[in-house]
């Protein structure tokens, strides 16, 4: 398809539109700003309402949950946190996990996805036009299809119940949108650049390591970030390559959590771990938010 | 080009603590090797594991080269069976003994995951195993498993609301529609409606309780298809739409269930033995109101109670076959059942021990449950099971929610089975 | 060795660990899969492979179960993602505007796409419980019966849907935003001075502007919603009476819980097709709106 320029963030650097609302005329700016202010307010209602409610769940006794609205005075606890940090395992072994498995799916996801993108991007014609098709059907493919063949190969060498292994399929998931993401940064590159450090008579590594990575600094940023949200949250791989509680990363977990109860429905504890699980997430937008924007804004326009 | 040397210490702490982090994850490995005892692990249901821990705790202290590692699974039956599964179907299964329900043993053995344990046990491993808890142990001529609780079907009913238990699905709906019209209880029967395991316990017991029979060998479509089947789902249903049960009761497991009888908001309650003690329990509305019997039938038709039971079987891959089975005889044991129902409300599968004073005493129940044990009733035995019982709780659930007439729906269920079984090539396999 | 040789054989090495991974992982599992749909592997062959030709095949077109779930599948997708549109639309409009503090309301728009959906689906259970959440104690404290989302086959796919919908319309605003970011101001102005509408600006300018990114979001969003697995493996575990099983779920049990890996395949095989087909059709309706 046909991509329009883009600038390195759409956020900031995007072209100024007042778009169609505000160009209405008539409406006086009294009722505009009425509007607007109950648009978000909508907005955050829907996106937070209900994580409020699994914080509120979460500081509820049991008792305090079936009663019902009334008696906010009491019924608050923080036993459900007790509970699920001192289980076994503790609930931050999870996240340990998932932000190990994370961390080196990122890592390995990079390593191969930058050279793939760079030796792309200096191509034209047919292998590009066909590697980029490829890219685009694998990267909107619905992976829960390879569950049974991964385990079939998880069996075969022996990769089961071993995070550092899981990142090989995370890597390979991830692969596709990091090279399509990474691609359309290289391409924006002017070629001069690199044609003048190799008369200076720098090697294709040294090109790359000191030249071009430098300042492709933002787009790999946020390809890391997507790749990493991703290796966080997947669940049917890390639910057939993992078997041992103390290995789990917190997808699964909180999938096992929601089959453990004991006699009653704990839903405190499954609130509790409801929001220690999104914590570290919320963190991670809150500090990283423009990245993220940017890379899943790119990468939807460069596919 | 030079780097600033802040970024190059960044560089060196990052790959430093990736570095620290595998080994600390290698570390645990290295130490198991170092260990020269014996370990047995066992997967077993949350539940259980709480339960036998005093059994394990004297075992580990009076075997001081052999020692039991218990892991804990999830609570729901499937949820621990696929726990299980996934280990195994990965090899190298870090289990050696597994405490399984007796609905998954025929699937388990066909899929060769077993060590057959007829010659390590003794002439006859099962002779004092109650009646009730000794099927669903041998199959194809082969002990596979060794029963540690017996459980089944159990009816409670409010001993502050009635003189007596009703007999008949008419007796039990006209009690019901009574007591909540005189605004005693809020419903009358709680049972799990859920589309899950628990639903087909239920139902056994109800199409028993109807002369309905469910067997692989039934044609056609193993019994479902007769009108007995029909009437057990359709009397399910109509609690629904008389509101004898609520609602939610389409989404009730066990926990749920109880919650609602323990809150004192419903008149019967179907569900297993360990219930009784829960109810016992400070917080319960019920305690002390509460009797057990078993579950209606109509008149001319014997009650039923669906088997339960949980045993322990050995994994073929463990590599200390031996030492599992001794902590098998453990488990299994007289010691161990005494304690798993005097302290957590279980039941024996030891005859001699629905006898014993001290656990009478400490289980009132007992007698009860030795009754409904004699009219136990098994889910076919067949490895295809879980796909049986998955068709026919579809089908259950949809009748339930008021989707598709009982008659129409356990049709389908029956010819579903048929053709499973024809298209797998499962056909006549039963025990 | 000539220029362009090299330069082949240097392209070569650059992407060939990428492409052989994404072989392994994308291309090698379809293949097993198409050999294993020819296979009986099961508890009945004691888990070993026995060739058995085109059976599994055959029981995938009379397993009324399959198309069941397949319909259920394909009305969820197109419901959720229908509604994901329309949401994310509007949610684009408005984080187009300028106002303070846009920054952190777009990171805060963004945090259910950001958390796993194993996450959530336990949240919404909760949500939606009979008789203790939230819309239930609303019903009731206004004197209302309470709903049982999750025991109704009426009512079950919808409270998916809403999961579903409230989880990935953050994505699709997102994408929907870069689209108008991208769209000049002064067409708009130009409108505005012939005096057309701001619902004139939206049909005319936005829309069809907005055309690329509309179908990227619809292709992304149509395939992720057909494999739908995370969410209803634990909002409801496909219940109630099977009304929210899909594809990928009946796919899973057959291989994990039934150990039926021949027909696991054939199912997941089967799923890819009507995928496949779907996919086709989007590209064929984009091809007809262009024209």
């Amino acid at each position: 398809m046909t991509s329009p320029s883009l600038p390195s963030d759409p956020i900031s650097g995007g072209p100024m539109s007042r778009g169609p609302k505000a160009s209405s005329a008539g409406s006086t700016p009294a009722s505009a700003l009425l509007g607007r202010i109950l648009a978000v307010g909508l907005l955050l209602f829907w996106s937070l309402g209900p994580m409020v409610w699994q914080l509120y769940t979460s500081l509820r006794t049991p008792e305090a949950l079936l009663a019902g609205w009334a008696g906010l005075a009491s019924g608050w606890t923080l036993a459900n946190y007790t509970q699920i940090l001192t289980g076994d395992p503790p609930f931050w072994r999870y996240l340990l996990n998932s932000f190990l498995v994370g961390g080196v799916s990122t890592l390995l996801t990079l390593l191969l996805a930058i050279p793939c993108a760079y030796g792309l991007a200096r191509r034209s014609g047919a292998l590009r036009l066909v590697m980029g098709g490829t890219l685009l059907a694998t990267a909107v493919f619905p992976y829960v299809l390879l569950f049974l063949a991964l385990l079939e190969v998880a069996r075969h060498f022996g990769l089961a119940n071993n995070l550092l292994a899981l990142c090989l399929p995370y890597a390979g998931l991830s692969l596709p949108l990091a090279v399509l993401l990474l691609q359309a940064a290289f391409a924006e590159l002017p070629p001069e650049l690199e044609e003048s450090a190799v008369l200076e008579g720098l090697s294709l590594l040294q090109r790359l390591r000191w030249i071009l990575l430098p300042l492709l600094g933002p787009a790999v940023f946020s390809t890391a970030l997507l790749v990493f949200l991703f290796s966080w949250n997947e669940f049917p791989i890390a639910l057939t390559w993992l078997s041992r509680s103390e290995l789990l990363t917190l997808a699964p977990a909180m999938a096992r959590i929601a089959g453990s109860s004991v006699y009653t429905v704990p839903y405190g504890a499954f609130a509790a771990a409801t929001v220690l699980g999104s914590v570290p997430l919320l963190l991670l937008l809150l500090v990283f938010q423009r990245p993220i924007v940017a890379g899943l804004t790119q990468g939807a326009i460069k596919g | 080009m030079t780097r600033p040397p802040r970024e190059l210490w960044a560089r060196r702490l990052a790959l430093g603590l990736l570095a620290a982090l595998v080994v600390a994850l290698l570390l645990p490995v290295s130490i198991a090797v170092a260990r020269p005892a014996v370990t047995i692990r066992v997967l077993m249901p949350a539940p259980f594991v709480d339960a036998t821990a005093a059994t394990v705790d004297a075992f580990n202290r009076s075997h001081p080269r052999l020692t039991i590692a218990v892991t804990r699974g999830p609570f729901e039956t499937e949820s621990v069976s696929d726990l299980a599964i996934s280990s195994l179907l990965l090899g190298d299964s870090p289990y050696d003994l597994l405490l399984m329900d007796v609905s998954w043993t025929a699937k388990y053995a066909a899929a060769g995951w077993l060590l057959p344990l007829d010659d390590r046990l003794g002439p006859d491993p099962l002779a004092g195993v109650v009646s009730g808890a000794r099927q669903g142990n041998v199959i194809d001529g082969h002990l596979w498993r060794l029963p540690m609780v017996a459980s089944m079907g159990l009816l409670y009913w409010r001993t502050d609301l009635m003189e007596r238990p009703p007999r008949t699905p008419a007796e039990l709906v006209a009690v019901s529609r009574q007591l909540q019209q005189q605004g005693r209880v809020r419903w009358g029967f709680v049972w799990q409606g859920r589309q899950y395991e628990g639903l087909i316990c239920d139902f056994l017991e109800v199409l028993h309780g109807f002369g309905g029979r469910w067997e692989p060998d039934l044609t056609p479509g193993l019994g479902l298809e007769q009108p007995e089947a029909a009437a057990a789902a359709g009397w399910l249903r109509q609690l629904l739409v008389d509101g004898i049960s609520p609602a939610a009761v389409a989404n009730f497991a066990e926990p749920e269930t109880l919650q609602a009888f323990e809150t004192g908001d419903a008149a019967f309650m179907r569900n297993w033995p360990y219930a009784w003690s829960e109810l016992q329990k400070p917080g319960s509305h019920v305690a002390g109101k509460v009797g057990v019997t078993t579950m209606v039938a109509e008149p001319g038709q014997s009650p039923a109670a669906t088997q339960g039971s949980w045993g322990l079987s050995v994994l073929r891959g463990s590599s200390h076959p031996d030492q599992a089975v001794e902590v098998l005889q453990a488990l299994t044991g007289a010691d161990s059942q005494r304690r798993l129902v005097k302290d957590w409300g279980n039941t024996p599968t030891l005859t001699a021990l629905f006898e014993d004073p001290e656990l009478l005493a400490a289980s009132p129940t007992l007698p009860e449950q030795l009754r409904a044990l004699e009219y136990s009733v098994l889910r076919p035995i067949t490895p295809a099971y879980a796909q049986l019982s998955d068709i026919l709780q579809r089908q259950l659930s949809d009748v339930i929610t008021g989707g598709l007439p009982a008659a129409q729906a356990m049709g389908r269920a029956g010819q579903a089975s048929t053709l499973l079984l024809e298209s797998t090539g499962g056909e006549g396999t039963g025990a | 060795m000539s220029r362009t040789l090299r330069a082949n054989l240097v392209t070569l090495v650059l992407i060939a660990p990428a492409l052989l991974l994404l072989l392994a992982v994308f291309v090698w599992p379809m293949g097993y899969y198409g050999w294993l749909s020819l296979q009986a592997q099961s508890v009945f062959t004691g888990l070993e492979p026995v060739p058995v030709g085109l059976a599994n095949w055959q029981r995938l077109l009379g397993d009324a179960r399959f198309w069941q779930d397949a319909a259920q599948t394909l009305r969820f997708s197109g419901v959720s993602v229908g509604l994901e549109l329309l949401l994310g639309l509007a949610i684009a409009l408005v984080l187009h505007q300028r106002w303070p503090a846009r920054g952190v309301v777009r990171s805060l728009t963004l945090l259910p796409w950001a958390l796993p959906t194993t996450v959530m689906a336990l949240g919404w259970r909760w949500i939606f419980n009979d008789p203790n959440g939230p819309i239930n104690g609303l019903l009731q404290s206004v004197g209302l019966a309470t709903l049982p989302f999750l025991a109704s086959p009426q009512l079950a796919w919808i409270a998916a849907v809403v999961a579903d919908v409230w989880k990935t319309t953050p994505f699709v605003a997102l994408v929907l935003l870069a689209g108008l970011q991208m769209i000049p101001a002064d067409l708009y102005e130009a409108l505005a001075l012939e005096g057309g509408h701001s619902w004139q600006a939206l049909w005319r300018i936005t829309l069809p502007l907005l055309r690329p990114y509309i179908f990227l979001v619809l292709l992304f969003r149509l395939a992720q919603a057909l494999g739908v697995f995370d969410l209803i493996a634990v909002l409801t575990g496909g219940g109630p009476a099977g009304s929210t099983e899909s594809l990928a779920v009946y796919a899973y049990l057959n291989a994990m819980r039934f150990l039926d890996f021949g027909y696991s395949a054939t199912v997941m095989l089967g799923m890819f097709l009507l995928l496949l087909l779907s996919a086709l059709l989007l590209l064929l309706w984009r091809r007809a709106a262009e024209a």
